[in-house]
């Protein structure tokens, strides 16, 4: 499924980043990859979220949720 | 003999103000050979020995995909420095780690100095200081940049580590156990799988029999693994069964994962802050309540800036006054010439005097924006205006430049650096100006003041929202004709909630204080000084008769450009062109060339509006010189930042062409409909 598409208070895992290299680096260095857990904290509109990745919170547009796809990794948020 | 010092870390973590702090004023800038990065260079001399410092461009990973790593990661592989101080923003340990590891991985002696301290204690964290160096394997020597603690201690580390080959004691503790033929735990800092762990014993091997000088096999068999374009290209080897795939990506979350092991075990975080910025972010960034609470946040902002600071205003009048009276009076009795008394009393007193009272004004709303700022709020707005400013074609990243925009026009334009898309940077330039700056609020204080003496606040409140809006439209205009959409993506980081610190908030608003002091006394000063000299001379000489100066002159020349729309009087022309050296100038004008020595007074105002309404200029003019103010061309300093930013003078000419054209348009539309209703 798509980062976008994700519910509040669930952990999901990345599969995929499909984003220009200038961005897809900026995600690494935030520690943002493929196989990294993310927690998703709020959402809103078509999947505008705020994220919390490796101990770093982050607000994340559209165009880049909808270009990251994860899948659920079965765990509850860690809020 | 002398040592060669590299330091090295992630942009803003304050590797510059510590390696300014050890150099002083002694500096040479100069380019790495081949590529246009600058490179600082400086000396110091400690102990009788001179130790050269290098102070390498800031990056977040020694990857070769950027310029800045590729010059970070050829200079420390070059062995010309000695010792690597890597400088670490504790604040964020998480991230700065991750090039930490990177070094320690390269092989050369690493010191880590241990940069904002301050910022984690405030924060209410703790950082075990004893367990960080024992899980890294080199010296971590707390300081503090700004404050200039610990510099001796870290210089003092660098110097006994630049020969330490092999690393400090490693005492590692993970949760799983390792099958691995080598107990690489106590050699290395950073240990992976026992599966990546296999291959790069093998491919050491295979390093060491094919390039038999190479140094640090580990390393170049890690890059291998990574499939590093650099390092594949210049040692290849032949091991199809071992470098089947990319392992960058294993390579790095397994960096993380034991970047996370560190974090749980050397950072005791205050869960009472992360439970309150939950709390907080539950309110400030919800669906509903998101945007009302942000714009609740400006009107207070708005309110406080016109309400108590037109209080404390009152006082500064008075006290211009006296000065203005007793400079009179004074002058007057060392039978100073009539010249002189009116350049100073009527020129410099009445020009820079009337900018000087609205310093409470934009003392509290610099306040009030670095309040924002401090707290962790300004990057919430990113969040909450992504939805409406996405449809816009801007990242909504970019909303914040708008907001300092309230402030000043420069540095907001300074902050649109931030943006990483090009696009979004230009168009932000075009209409960041529109956002009403503190500059312009002086105007509408004297004009509402002088012509809606009811309801003053809530006229300057429709000036900014109009300028908001008229920056918006532009956007969606702009997005709506822009045929390569390319819009820019938000992507920001969101800080635990802080109170403000007196400290930080203190510096930004003297700054900005000074900035506008600074301004009072050299170009309002200049602008005061000229103004008086072409409304004082004409063709026949010195003149009280100020209808035959210069200025009358060229006022009347352009009073036709003015007149459809409203503002067809020659003093408000040449006041509104002496504006673009700064807009506060506006206001200092008038009051010159209406020759009033304390506008801001209520006697001052009554004169003024008096001689204003003799001329036909009523409330309607007041209502379009303030719109035409709020829109036209943006200050002197304004346009030069412009210039620099988007590194064009052709862009400054098209943003200053362009604003005066929607200025026009917009006073032209406001004043015909107003022809109609007032």
């Amino acid at each position: 499924m798509k980062l976008s598409q994700c519910i509040p208070g669930r952990t999901y895992r990345v599969k995929n980043i499909d984003l220009p290299e200038a961005l897809s680096k900026r995600l690494e260095v935030l520690g943002m990859i493929e196989n990294t857990p993310v927690s998703i904290y709020n959402r809103k509109g078509k999947g505008i979220l705020i994220v919390y990745v490796r101990g770093t919170r982050l607000a994340l547009g559209v165009n880049i949720t909808e270009n990251i796809t994860v899948e659920d990794s079965g765990e509850g948020g860690k809020r | 003999m002398s040592m060669t010092i590299g330091f090295i870390g992630n942009p803003n973590c304050g590797k510059t103000t510590l390696f300014n702090a050890y150099t002083g004023a002694n500096l040479k800038v100069a380019n790495w050979p081949g590529v246009t990065v600058e490179k600082t260079e400086g000396s110091i001399a400690r102990n009788g020995e001179e130790i050269r410092l290098v102070d390498l461009p800031g990056t977040y990973s020694l990857t070769s995909y950027t310029m800045e790593e590729q010059v970070a990661r050829n200079f420390i592989m070059s062995g010309e420095a000695d010792v690597i101080i890597d400088v670490v923003d504790a604040s964020v340990l998480e991230r700065n780690l991750y090039l930490t590891l990177q070094l320690l991985e390269l092989g050369k002696p690493v010191v880590v100095a241990l940069n904002m301290m301050d910022i984690v204690k405030k924060r209410g964290a703790e950082i075990d200081m004893h367990r960080l160096p024992e899980m890294l394997g080199c010296p971590v020597i707390p300081i503090s940049a700004r404050k200039r603690t610990g510099l001796s201690i870290l210089m003092h580390a660098a110097e006994h580590h630049k020969d330490a080959h092999l690393h400090d004691p490693l005492i590692h503790e993970h949760p799983y156990g390792s099958h691995h033929r080598h107990d690489h735990h106590s050699e290395f800092a950073m240990v992976y799988s026992d599966d990546i762990e296999d291959k790069i014993d093998i491919i050491m091997d295979a390093l060491k029999k094919k390039y038999p000088d190479l140094e640090n096999l580990r390393w170049h068999a890690i890059k291998l693994l990574e499939q590093d374009s650099e390092v594949c290209r210049d040692y290849p080897v032949d091991l199809p069964d071992v470098l089947d795939r990319s392992y960058e990506s294993d390579i790095i979350n397994q960096k993380y994962d034991f970047i996370q092991e560190i974090i749980d075990e050397v950072l005791v975080k205050s869960e009472r802050a992360e439970a309150l910025t939950e709390k907080i972010d539950g309110l400030l960034t919800s669906k509903i309540w998101g945007i009302p609470c942000f714009l609740g946040t400006m009107a207070v902002v708005f309110l406080l800036t016109f309400a108590f600071g037109d209080w404390i205003k009152g006082f500064m009048e008075v006290g211009i006054d006296a000065l203005s009276s007793g400079l009179s009076a004074g002058l007057e009795s060392l039978g100073a010439s009539p010249v002189v008394q009116s350049l100073i009393v009527d020129g410099i007193v009445a020009g820079v005097g009337g900018i000087l009272t609205f310093l409470p004004n934009i003392f509290i709303l610099f306040l009030a924006l670095a309040l924002l700022e401090d707290s962790g709020y300004m990057s919430r707005v990113a969040y909450v205006m992504e939805g409406v400013m996405s449809r816009l074609g801007v990242s909504g990243r970019a909303f914040i430049p708008m907001i300092l925009g309230f402030g000043c026009t420069v540095p907001a334009i300074m902050a649109s650096r931030t943006l990483e898309n090009v696009r979004d940077r230009h168009k932000i330039m075009l209409v960041t100006p529109f956002m009403s700056c503190s500059a312009r609020l002086p105007i509408y204080i004297l004009f509402s003041g002088m012509f809606f003496p009811k309801n003053p606040a809530l006229i300057a409140f429709c000036l900014y929202v109009g300028g908001l809006l008229t920056a918006i439209i532009v956007l969606a205009v702009i997005h709506a004709i822009d045929k390569r959409k390319d819009p820019g993506r938000l992507l920001i980081e969101l800080p635990d909630y802080k109170l403000p610190g007196a400290r930080t908030v203190g510096i930004y608003v003297w700054e900005k204080v000074k900035d506008y002091l600074t301004k009072a006394g050299t170009t309002i000063f200049i602008a005061s000084i000229i103004l008086w000299v072409l409304m004082s001379f004409g063709v026949s000489g010195y003149t009280a008769d100020m209808s035959e100066s210069f200025a009358a002159g060229i006022g009347k020349a352009i009073v036709p450009f003015f007149a459809p729309i409203g503002l067809g009087i020659w003093q408000i022309t040449v006041a509104l062109i002496a504006g673009i050296s700064a807009k506060e100038v506006v206001v200092s004008s008038c009051a010159v060339l209406f020759g009033i020595n304390n506008i801001n007074s209520a006697d001052g105002m009554t004169q003024m509006a008096g001689m204003l309404e003799n001329l036909g200029f009523g409330q309607l003019n007041a209502l379009c010189l303030m719109v035409f103010c709020l829109l036209y061309i943006p200050c002197a300093a304004t346009l030069a930042t412009i210039k620099k930013e988007s590194g064009s003078a052709k862009w400054m000419f098209i943003a200053a062409g362009f604003q005066l054209a929607v200025a026009w348009v917009v006073t032209f539309i406001v004043y015909r409909i107003g022809l109609l209703v007032f």
